[in-house]
């Protein structure tokens, strides 16, 4: 790591950890959905940035393990410390399921993972006796284990911010074991990968179920924040939006889906209060990305750096 | 007995109209290589178009072919300005279309709003017929059938039959050896694009007539779409067809003996497929 990336890592968090102090409940309550969002961004971004597939499914995750903790917190009054690893098991055990769309390439995994997203969707749309159908599940506590119990939302942002932080480690540990290395050698050529001996299938496949898990925190940690869960958490504008999310930061990172988190969730926020259009707005912003900033901010951001220190070492 | 019978009518019949978006969206794909996820938008787009037309001409044909014309020039427009920006990178082209399908979706709700609107169908499609056993059924939904099957017929001609088609599979073939034997692969590509456009805008148009249009529609129509392709295999004209009758048989009978779990009706047996034929039943290597 050198040290401008040291440098901007620690202003960073400096500034995530100062933030209550200078921010209104209106801004922590948004900087605690990008980070949870920014979580599941990751989480997509561990298959797009690292193995080269782009999955639509993981909303599903992230839904299913919301909807597992609230059913479980609110109908059956199931305390945090079984609901949450509940949740994060159900979405990780649909992982395992949805696991098998790896065994497609290219435009057949991006349609196969909006057709497996869409189940999910819709069994929670349709199956109202269970999941409250367009209501969905409601009143969901604040987290509570034991004598430990979260009572405001501050307390909760430290909460969400120290588990991402943990969370971002481990990935950086995971995508640079020789595991994530491996990952890497597949999205550059999967054959030369599996001519060297690589089981590169079950490389991928392993990944889907890793990034599903993480997708699957996320949701965990946002039905705590949302205290409610419904359909559209699990629906494909979600999955689609966050991996735009993980594109517009800079994909292949670890702060770039954080960061493009930030930007989407804040532009949304801003652009709603004063125009009506807002999906409209969203979907410029698709089309602009892939139109001028195909490597996201991060990218631009390193292709500018570039052309000015190439100007800088030019002796004329 | 006379459920069974009903049910596969009402699922053959939304099989002629997945396979409207379906023939197109698959054919696209096959000689241009283009997922073109606004498809469903187009869809709705039309639709409205159609359902505007409709109120004010009072004619059912005019809805039908001005909703297919609207989409046509529109689709014109986004291939020629957007999509062939992305060249051959599916991940952009996904991202691109489903921004596209925001832009038009928001549109449309603020032109048309948020209720359910139904595109008025003509007098003497109205009303129910007679089945053979004392059956009633709806007769625009029975006429849908023929109609399907009159596209099916057209389609399938023009692309095994005549020259255009011809080349069109050659195009899908190989496009390098196509265009190097001096055919002009972009007056194609235009053509085809238009005919796809058409088929999803009038689409619109004919679904709107019995399922009605609302905000929201066009992702929910685009999953069958994506579903029937995923079934048939990308860039087959056939598989598109084979593919409808599977999914459209399949959700009637998911809505009737499942109801709240007719998604999973629907989608399990494709993860299945998936599992023995990654590339559907008519796919080939892309």
């Amino acid at each position: 790591m050198d040290r401008s990336r040291v440098t901007v890592v620690i202003v960073v968090l400096a500034a995530a950890l100062a933030l209550p102090f200078y921010a209104g409940p209106f801004w922590m309550g948004l900087a605690t959905q990008i980070i949870i969002f920014g979580l599941l961004a990751l989480s997509v971004d561990l298959l797009l940035g690292h193995t080269g597939l782009f999955s639509l499914c993981h909303a599903s995750f992230f839904a299913v393990a919301a909807y597992t903790t609230a059913i479980l917190q609110v109908r059956y009054g199931t305390p945090t410390v079984f609901a949450a690893p509940a949740g994060v098991l159900a979405g990780t055990l649909l992982a395992l399921v949805f696991g098998i769309a790896v065994r497609t390439r290219g435009v057949y995994f991006i349609l196969i993972t909006i057709a497996l997203g869409f189940i999910v969707w819709g069994v929670a749309y349709r199956w109202s006796s269970f999941t409250g159908g367009d209501n969905g599940v409601t009143n969901v506590p604040f987290p509570s284990i034991g004598p430990l119990a979260v009572t405001s939302h501050l307390q909760y942002y430290y909460l969400v911010l120290a588990i991402v932080m943990l969370c971002a480690l481990g990935y950086r540990m995971l995508v640079s074991s020789p595991f994530g290395l491996g990952l890497r050698g597949i999205k550059a050529s999967e054959s030369r990968m599996r001519s060297l001996g690589y089981r590169t299938a079950l490389h991928l496949y392993v990944a889907f179920v890793l990034s599903g898990a993480l997708a699957s925190l996320a949701g965990v940690l946002y039905v705590y924040y949302n205290r409610f869960v419904n359909p559209v958490t699990g629906s494909f504008q979600i999955s689609v939006e966050v991996a735009l999310m993980a594109i517009v930061g800079g994909s292949g990172t670890i702060i770039g889906p954080f960061i493009g988190s930030g930007v989407l969730l804040g532009l949304r926020n801003w652009v709603s209060s004063f125009f009506e259009l807002h999906a409209a707005v969203m979907g410029v912003v698709f089309i602009a990305t892939v139109l001028w900033a195909p490597d996201g901010l991060v990218g631009l951001a390193r292709r500018l750096r570039k052309r000015r220190t190439g100007i800088r070492k030019d002796p004329a | 007995m006379t459920s069974t019978i009903l049910q596969a009518i009402n699922g053959v019949s939304f099989a002629a109209l997945l396979f409207l978006l379906a023939s197109g969206f698959t054919l696209s794909f096959g000689l241009m290589r283009v997922v073109n996820m606004a498809h469903g938008a187009y869809y709705l787009l039309g639709g409205y178009v159609g359902l505007t037309l409709a109120e004010q001409t009072g004619s059912f044909a005019v809805a039908i072919l001005g909703g297919g014309a609207a989409i046509v020039v529109l689709g014109y427009l986004v291939d020629r300005f957007l999509i062939r920006r992305t060249g051959e990178n599916h991940l952009a082209q996904v991202l691109l279309t489903v921004g596209l399908a925001f832009v038009i979706g928001d549109v449309a709700l603020a032109i048309w709003g948020g209720d359910n609107l139904k595109v008025p169908v003509p007098p003497f499609l109205r009303g129910a017929v007679e089945l053979p056993g004392g059956v009633y059924y709806p007769k625009y939904r029975f006429v849908l059938i023929f109609f399907g099957a009159l596209v099916f017929a057209v389609l399938w001609i023009l692309y095994r039959k005549t020259q255009i088609g011809a080349v069109v599979r050659a195009g899908v073939d190989d496009r390098e050896q196509v265009s190097a034997t001096g055919i002009n692969i972009d007056r194609l590509f235009v053509m085809t694009s238009g005919l796809a456009s058409f088929l999803a805008g009038m689409a619109g148009v004919v679904g709107g007539a019995f399922l009605t249009l609302y905000p929201g529609a066009e992702w929910e129509i685009l999953v069958f779409a994506l579903v029937v392709v995923i079934v048939g295999g990308l860039g087959s004209l056939e598989g598109a067809m084979v593919g409808a009758l599977i999914v459209g048989l399949l959700d009637a009978y998911g809505r009737w003996l499942l109801p709240e779990f007719s998604y999973f009706v629907l989608f399990g047996p494709i993860a299945l497929l998936m599992l023995f034929r990654p590339r559907g039943l008519f796919g080939t290597e892309h």
